[in-house]
C-alpha cells in the first residue's frame, strides 16, 4: 500500500488518490444500495413504519440543526470546536423545565371557575416563557463560557482552546449533575402539548400519529432557522459576523468591535441550542444532566456533514443526520441500538471522502 | 547555463482572486534571482507554488527539469528546495540547534527502532548532525546561542536561524521571503552580503523576494517584477530601474511620465 | 478611591459571592467543611453535618482570598491602608450581600416546608440550616454579611503586610538559596553519583513497598501504574506529536478485549500463553492506531479529536450491543481472564501484579524517553509546534504522526491487557469515554510532553481521589475547572518538559562550511 502510494505520488499524486477515493466511495454506495434493496425485498416494514420513522427523524433533525448552527457559527469565527455546546443545550432544557414546574405549581381559577394550574390556563404564555427562559439562560451560559474559558486564550495554539472547551464541558456536565441530581426528570407539558396525542393518519391500514409536540418542534425549528438566516444575511450584526469570520484583522480595521461580535455569536448560538433543549424536553419528556452530550456530538457531526462554517450546510446536515439515524437502521436492516454507530460512521466516512462536507467549499489553504 | 527552476504559465486562484497569473520564470544555476512587486502582488504566493504549499491551478513548475507541482512539501524539500518565511516561522519552543537539526530530517537514515536501541550507527548519525547543526549556527553567526529557545532569540537572529534551518536541508535552491524585513540599514547591509556569501560559498541558487531596492539592485543577477499576479517586467537591475511599467506599478499611473519629466528637467538644468 | 477601583473590588466580591453560592448549591461547602474538621482531628460520623466552626474556617479562607485579590489590583502600585480598607470592605460586602440574598431565599423556602431537594439535589433541610450556621434566618444572614466583610478586610491587610515584607521575604529566600547552593545543593548537583543513589533508593522502594503495604494499596497503586502507562502512551500522541485524541479508550479496549478473548475459556475457548496474548494485544492496538489514523492524516487536528471520539464510542456501543454477543459476550463482559505465568508457574497475587505493572511502567518510561530524546522526538515536537512548516522543512509528517498514533496506541493496548488480566474481567463499562477524558486530563495537568509530568499527573488524578474518598463526586467537576484554569494560567502543565542543551563548540576560525559534501548521509 505504502509502496504503491510512493510509486504514484511521484507521478500523479493528487489524481491517483482522488480516483482511488472516488472508486471506494462508489463501491461503498453500491454496497449500501444492494443491502437496502435486499432489506426492502423482504418488505419487513410497511409504509406506516417508514412514515413514522421519517417524521421522527425530521423532528430530531430539526433540533440537531439548531445545535449544529451554533457549532458552525463559532467554528466559522474562531476556528474552534465549541465542545461545551451540548452542555449549553442541557442548560436550556433545565431552564424550560423549571418554568413549566413553576407554572404547574401556581393555581389559578379558570374561565368556568375551576381551579387550574397556570400552565393549563394560559398554555401559550407558559410555552413562550419556557422558551424565553431556556434560550436566555443558555445564551447567558454561552456568553460566560466565551468570556471565561475562551477569550483569555485568543491567539493561543489551536489545541489550547479546544482543551479548555473540553474542560468547560466536563465542568458544566458535572455541575448539572451535582446541582440537579443524576435522576431523570420528566417535562410537565401543558395539556394541549401532551406527548402522545396528535393527528392520526391512516397509512397502509394502520394509524400513524403525528404528535403535536413533534409538529410544534419542527415548525419552531424551521422558524428559528429562517430567522437566523435572515439575521446573518440581512442585518448589520449579521454582516459584521460574516466580516469577522472572513478576516478578523481587516474587520477590526473597518471599525468592527471583534470581541463584541464574538460574544454575540456565542449568545446567538446559545439561544438556538437553548431552544433546541426546550424542544427536546417537550418532545421527549425524559432528560437529565447528560441530555446534551450525545445531541452535542451528533450536531457537531451534522455541522461537519454540511460543511463546517456553512450555515445552510449545518441545517441540511442536521436534518440529514436526523433522518439517517432514524431511517438508516431500518434501511440497512440493522439493530436500532446501533443508530449512534451509524452516525459516527457517517462522520468518519464524510471526513474521508469529502472533508469539506456536503455544501462546504474546498477547505481554504493556509496562508503562509 | 543550466536551469535550476522553471515556472511555466503558473497560475494560482483564490476564490475570484487571481493571485498569480500565468507567470513564467527561468532561474539559471548559481544565480540570485529577485522577485519584486507591490504588496499583494502575489510574490509569496508564487513561492508557495514552487515549494509545494499550493498546487497551481494552471501551469508547471520544473525543478532540474522535473515537474514538481502537486508534490507534498516534504518531498519538495527532500529534492532540494528550501525556504524561509515572510513572517518568521520557527519551532518556537525548541532550541536553535534543535531547529536546525530538524532541517536534516530528509537526509536521516535511522528510524524509531534504531533510536530505541541506540545502535552505534544511530548514535554516530546523531552526533554528526549535532556537530553539523552547531557548525551551521556558527556559519550564520549564531555561535553560542544554540541552546536558547528560538522564541527567546532577537529578531535578527531569528531570521538567521531560519536560514540555517533551510541550509540544513542541503538545498540546491533557496527561497528567501523578505529576509531583511524589519531590519535597520546596517543589518540590511550585513544580510545582503551574507546572502551573496551563501551563493558564493555553497553554490546554492537563490530566489529572493525583497522590498529593499538597494539590496535588490545590488545583488541580483536577474529581477522579475510582479503586479496584480502578472509578471510585468524582467531583466537585470539596470533594465528594471529604467522600465516605466515598473515605476508605474510602484508609484501609480502617471508616475512614470512624471519621473521622466523630472529627470529631463534635471538634465536640462545641468 | 476612583471609580475603576471600586468597580474592580465589586467585581471580585461578585465572583466570590457566586462561588460561595455555587459551592453551597452543589454541596461542596458541606464536604470541604467535613474535610477541614477531619484535618483538625475531629471525627465526623456518617451522614452527620460537619461543625459550624469548620464551615467558618472554610468561609474565612475564601473571604481572605477575596479581600487579598480585591486589594491587589495592580502589580505596580504601592498599597496603603486607606486603599486596602476601602477595596476589601467593598469586596467583602458585595460577596456577603450576594450570599445573604441566597441564604435568605433558601432559608425562607425551607422554612415554608418546601422540599428543595426535588429541584436542587444537594439542598436538604439540614444543609440549608448548616449554611445558616444552625441559627435563625436573620441571625444566619447577618453573620454571613458581617463575617464576609471582616475576613475580606483581614485578607486585604494580609496583602498589605505581604507587600510591605515582600522585599525582606525575597532577600531571605535568596540568601537561603545561595547558602544551600554553596553548601550542599551545588555539590550534589555536580555529582553523578547522586542520581545513581536516588535511582537506587527509588528501585529499592519499588521492590519493597508492594510487599509491605498490603493488598489495598497494591490495588490503588496498580491502578495508578496502569494510568501512568496510559498517560505515557497518550503523551506520545498528544504531548510529543501534538495530535489531540479523544477516543484513546478505544485502544485500551482493543488491548483488553484482544487479551481477554485469547486467554479466557469463554466464549472462544482460546487459552493462549499469557505473554503471547500480551504481545498480540499490544500489536492489535498499534495496528488499530494506524488504521484509524491513515484515512484522516490529511485533516486538521481537531477533526482527529472528533473522529477518535466517535471511534471510541462506536467500539463501546458495539461491545455492549447484541450483534457482537457471540464474539465478545455483549454487556456481560468476558470473565476468567488469565493471569501471568512464567515457566508454568502462575503469578497472580496482588504483589506479583504490582511487580508486573512496575516493570511495564519502567519499560514504558524507558522507551518513551528514548523516543523523546531521539530525532523522532524532535520531529514530533516540530510537528506539534508548526505542522505546516515542519513538513516544508522535510519532515514526513504523515509518517511521524502515524508512528506516534500507533506507538501511543500500543501503550494503551499493554495497559488494557494488564488491566483485564488483573481484574480477570473486562466488560463494556470498563471502556467508557471517561477513561479517555481521565487520561487526557492527567497528561495535560502533568505537562504535555513531559514524562515526569505524566507520572505526577497520574498520582494526583488517580491516587489522590482514592485517598480523599469524600471528594469522589466532585472529582470530575474539579478536573473540568482545572483544565480551563490550566489552559489560561499554565498551559505547559505542572512539570513542563525542558529542552536539552546540545550545541557543541565550533572553532573560532572562520572556515567556510562545506555543506553539501559533509552534512548528513547524502552522497
Ligand atoms: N491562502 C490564501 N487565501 C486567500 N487569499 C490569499 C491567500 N494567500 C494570499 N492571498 C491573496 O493573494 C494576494 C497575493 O498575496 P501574496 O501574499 O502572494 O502577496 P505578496 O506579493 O507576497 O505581498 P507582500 O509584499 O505584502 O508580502 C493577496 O491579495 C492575498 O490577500
Ligand atoms: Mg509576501
Amino acid at each position: 500500500m505504502e509502496a504503491l502510494r510512493k510509486k504514484f505520488s511521484l507521478t500523479l499524486p493528487q489524481n491517483s488518490i482522488r480516483i482511488i477515493r472516488i472508486i471506494a466511495a462508489l463501491l461503498l454506495l453500491a454496497l449500501i444500495i444492494v443491502r437496502a434493496m435486499d432489506v426492502a425485498a423482504k418488505s419487513q416494514f410497511g409504509a406506516d413504519t417508514w412514515l413514522r420513522l421519517s417524521v421522527s427523524g425530521l423532528i430530531i433533525g430539526g433540533m440537531y440543526a439548531l445545535i449544529a448552527i451554533g457549532y458552525t457559527l463559532v467554528y466559522g469565527i474562531l476556528f474552534m470546536i465549541n465542545f461545551a455546546h451540548g452542555e449549553v443545550m442541557m442548560i436550556g432544557t433545565f431552564g424550560g423545565y423549571f418554568v413549566f414546574e413553576a407554572f404547574n405549581a401556581i393555581q389559578v381559577s379558570g374561565a368556568d371557575g375551576n381551579q387550574l394550574s397556570f400552565l393549563n390556563a394560559y398554555p401559550v404564555i407558559a410555552i413562550l416563557l419556557a422558551f424565553l427562559a431556556g434560550m436566555t439562560i443558555a445564551a447567558l451560559s454561552g456568553l460566560f463560557l466565551e468570556k471565561f474559558a475562551y477569550r483569555p486564550l485568543r491567539g493561543a495554539p489551536r489545541l489550547v482552546p479546544l482543551i479548555s472547551a473540553i474542560g468547560a464541558s466536563i465542568f458544566l456536565q458535572n455541575a448539572g449533575q451535582l446541582l440537579f441530581g443524576p435522576q431523570r426528570r420528566q417535562y410537565i407539558n401543558p395539556v394541549v402539548l401532551d406527548r402522545g396525542i396528535g393527528w392520526n393518519l391512516e397509512v397502509a391500514g394502520s394509524t400513524v400519529v403525528l404528535t403535536y409536540t413533534g409538529i410544534f418542534s419542527l415548525i419552531l425549528s424551521a422558524i428559528l432557522m429562517v430567522g437566523l438566516y435572515l439575521l446573518v444575511q440581512r442585518t448589520k450584526l449579521g454582516r459584521a459576523m460574516r466580516a469577522v469570520a472572513q478576516d478578523k484583522k481587516t474587520a477590526a480595521l473597518m471599525g468592527i468591535n471583534v470581541d463584541q461580535i464574538i460574544s454575540r455569536t456565542f449568545v446567538i448560538s446559545g439561544a438556538l441550542a437553548g431552544a433546541a433543549g426546550v424542544m427536546w424536553g417537550i418532545h421527549n419528556g425524559l432528560f437529565n444532566y447528560y441530555v446534551g452530550f450525545l445531541p452535542g456530538i451528533k450536531a457537531f457531526t451534522a455541522a461537519v456533514l454540511g460543511g463546517i462554517g456553512n450555515i445552510p450546510g449545518a441545517m441540511l446536515g442536521g436534518m440529514f443526520l436526523g433522518i439517517v439515524e432514524s431511517v438508516g437502521p431500518a434501511v440497512l436492516g440493522i439493530d436500532f441500538q446501533l443508530k449512534d454507530v451509524l452516525a459516527f460512521t457517517i462522520l468518519i466516512l464524510v471526513l474521508i471522502f469529502r472533508p469539506s462536507g456536503i455544501l462546504g467549499e474546498a477547505l481554504t489553504e493556509e496562508k503562509v | 547555463m543550466k536551469t535550476v527552476l522553471e515556472a511555466r504559465q503558473v497560475s494560482k486562484i483564490f476564490g475570484g482572486l487571481v493571485a498569480v497569473n500565468k507567470v513564467d520564470l527561468v532561474v539559471p544555476e548559481g544565480s540570485i534571482a529577485s522577485i519584486i512587486g507591490p504588496n499583494g502582488a502575489g510574490k509569496t504566493t508564487l513561492f508557495n507554488c514552487i515549494s509545494g504549499f499550493y498546487t497551481p491551478e494552471l501551469g508547471d513548475v520544473l525543478f532540474n527539469g522535473r515537474k514538481i507541482q502537486g508534490m507534498l512539501t516534504d518531498k519538495v524539500a527532500a529534492m532540494g528546495i528550501a525556504r524561509t518565511y515572510q513572517n518568521i516561522r520557527l519551532f518556537k519552543s525548541m532550541t536553535a540547534v534543535e531547529n536546525v537539526m530538524v532541517g536534516f530530517e530528509p537526509h536521516l537514515k535511522h528510524g524509531w527502532i534504531t533510536a530505541m536501541i541506540k545502535t552505534p550507527g544511530y548514535v554516530k548519525e546523531q552526533k554528526h548532525i549535532v556537530n553539523e547543526a552547531s557548525r551551521l549556527l556558527h556559519y550564520v553567526g549564531l555561535a553560542g546561542l544554540g541552546d536558547n529557545l528560538a522564541l527567546n532569540l532577537p529578531y535578527g537572529a531569528q531570521r538567521r536561524l531560519e536560514i540555517a534551518r533551510a541550509l540544513a536541508n542541503q538545498p540546491k535552491l533557496l527561497l528567501l521571503d523578505e529576509p531583511t524585513a524589519g531590519m535597520n540599514p546596517q543589518e540590511t547591509d550585513v544580510m545582503k552580503d551574507f546572502i551573496r556569501q551563501i551563493r558564493d560559498d555553497l553554490g546554492i541558487t537563490i530566489i529572493l523576494i525583497e522590498h529593499d531596492m538597494r539590496v535588490v539592485m545590488n545583488i541580483s543577477d536577474q529581477i522579475s517584477v510582479l503586479d496584480y499576479g502578472q509578471k510585468i517586467a524582467e531583466g537585470n537591475p539596470k533594465e528594471i530601474q529604467a522600465n516605466p511599467r515598473v515605476i508605474e506599478a510602484y508609484l501609480g499611473p502617471g508616475a512614470a511620465a512624471l519621473s521622466e519629466k523630472y529627470r529631463r528637467e534635471k538634465t536640462h538644468d545641468a | 478611591m476612583n471609580k475603576q477601583s471600586i468597580q474592580k473590588s465589586a467585581a471580585s466580591g461578585m465572583v466570590f459571592g457566586i462561588i460561595v453560592i455555587f459551592f453551597a448549591l452543589i454541596g461542596f461547602t458541606v464536604v470541604i467543611s467535613g474535610l477541614i474538621q477531619k484535618a483538625l482531628g475531629q471525627s465526623l460520623g456518617v451522614g452527620q453535618m460537619p461543625s459550624t466552626s469548620s464551615f467558618l474556617i472554610f468561609l474565612g479562607l475564601l473571604g481572605i482570598w477575596n479581600g487579598w485579590r480585591a486589594s491587589r489590583q495592580d502589580k505596580h502600585e504601592t498599597l496603603n491602608t486607606k486603599k486596602v480598607l476601602g477595596r476589601s470592605t467593598i469586596a467583602g460586602l458585595v460577596a456577603g450581600v450576594l450570599v445573604m440574598v441566597y441564604a435568605l431565599i433558601v432559608g425562607v423556602l425551607d422554612n415554608r416546608g418546601i422540599n428543595l431537594r426535588t429541584y436542587l439535589s444537594q439542598l436538604s433541610s439540614e444543609s440549608v440550616r448548616f449554611f445558616l450556621f444552625n441559627q435563625t434566618i436573620v441571625v444566619g444572614i447577618l453573620i454571613h454579611v458581617f463575617y464576609s466583610t471582616l475576613m475580606a478586610v483581614v485578607g486585604g491587610f494580609l496583602a498589605l503586610a505581604s507587600e510591605r515584607s515582600r522585599e525582606r521575604v525575597k532577600s531571605t529566600r535568596e540568601s537561603i538559596q545561595k547558602w544551600s547552593q554553596d553548601h550542599w545543593l551545588g555539590k550534589l548537583q555536580g555529582n553523578p553519583y547522586v542520581s545513581y543513589v536516588l535511582m537506587g533508593v527509588v528501585l529499592l522502594l519499588l521492590v519493597l513497598l508492594p510487599r509491605t503495604w498490603g493488598a489495598y494499596w497494591n490495588y490503588v497503586m496498580g491502578t495508578v501504574g496502569i494510568y501512568v502507562l496510559l498517560g505515557l502512551g497518550l503523551n506520545i500522541i498528544v504531548g510529543f506529536s501534538g495530535q489531540l485524541v479523544l477516543g484513546y479508550v478505544a485502544f485500551f479496549a482493543i488491548g483488553a478485549y484482544t487479551f481477554a478473548l485469547t486467554t479466557s475459556p469463554e466464549p472462544h475457548n482460546l487459552v493462549w500463553n499469557f505473554w503471547i496474548a500480551l504481545g498480540v494485544a499490544v500489536l492489535a492496538a498499534a495496528l488499530s492506531g494506524i488504521l484509524i489514523g491513515l484515512p484522516i492524516m490529511r485533516l486538521r487536528g481537531d477533526y482527529l479529536a472528533i473522529v477518535t471520539l466517535g471511534f471510541g464510542e462506536i467500539i463501546r456501543i458495539l461491545l455492549r450491543s447484541d450483534i457482537l454477543k457471540d464474539f465478545t459476550m455483549g454487556p456481560r463482559g468476558v470473565r476468567n481472564i488469565a493471569g501471568p505465568t512464567l515457566f508454568g508457574r502462575s503469578f497472580t497475587t496482588d504483589v506479583d501484579f504490582m511487580y508486573l505493572i512496575i516493570l511495564a511502567v519502567l519499560l514504558s518510561i524507558f522507551l518513551a524517553r528514548r523516543w523523546q530524546e531521539s530525532s523522532i522526538g524532535r520531529a514530533w515536537l516540530a510537528i506539534s509546534q508548526d505542522e505546516t512548516v515542519a513538513q516544508a522543512t522535510g519532515v514526513n509528517t504523515q509518517k511521524y504522526k502515524l508512528l506516534a498514533l500507533s506507538l501511543g496506541a500500543a501503550f494503551a493496548g499493554l495497559g488494557g491487557a494488564l488491566f483485564a488480566s488483573r481484574n480477570q474481567f473486562t466488560g463494556p463499562e470498563d471502556h467508557a469515554l471517561m477513561v479517555s477524558i481521565n487520561v487526557l486530563v492527567l497528561v495535560i495537568v502533568g505537562g504535555m510532553g513531559s514524562i515526569p509530568g505524566v507520572i505526577l499527573g497520574a498520582f494526583t488524578l488517580k491516587g489522590l481521589p482514592e485517598i480523599l474518598r469524600e471528594v469522589e463526586n466532585y472529582r470530575l467537576l474539579v478536573f473540568g475547572a482545572l483544565l480551563v484554569v490550566m489552559m489560561i494560567i499554565r498551559p505547559e502543565g505542572l512539570w513542563p518538559a525542558r529542552r536539552p542543551k546540545l550545541e557543541v563548540p565550533v572553532g573560532q576560525d572562520n572556515e567556510p562550511v562545506h555543506l553539501p559534501a559533509t552534512v548528513g548521509g547524502e552522497k
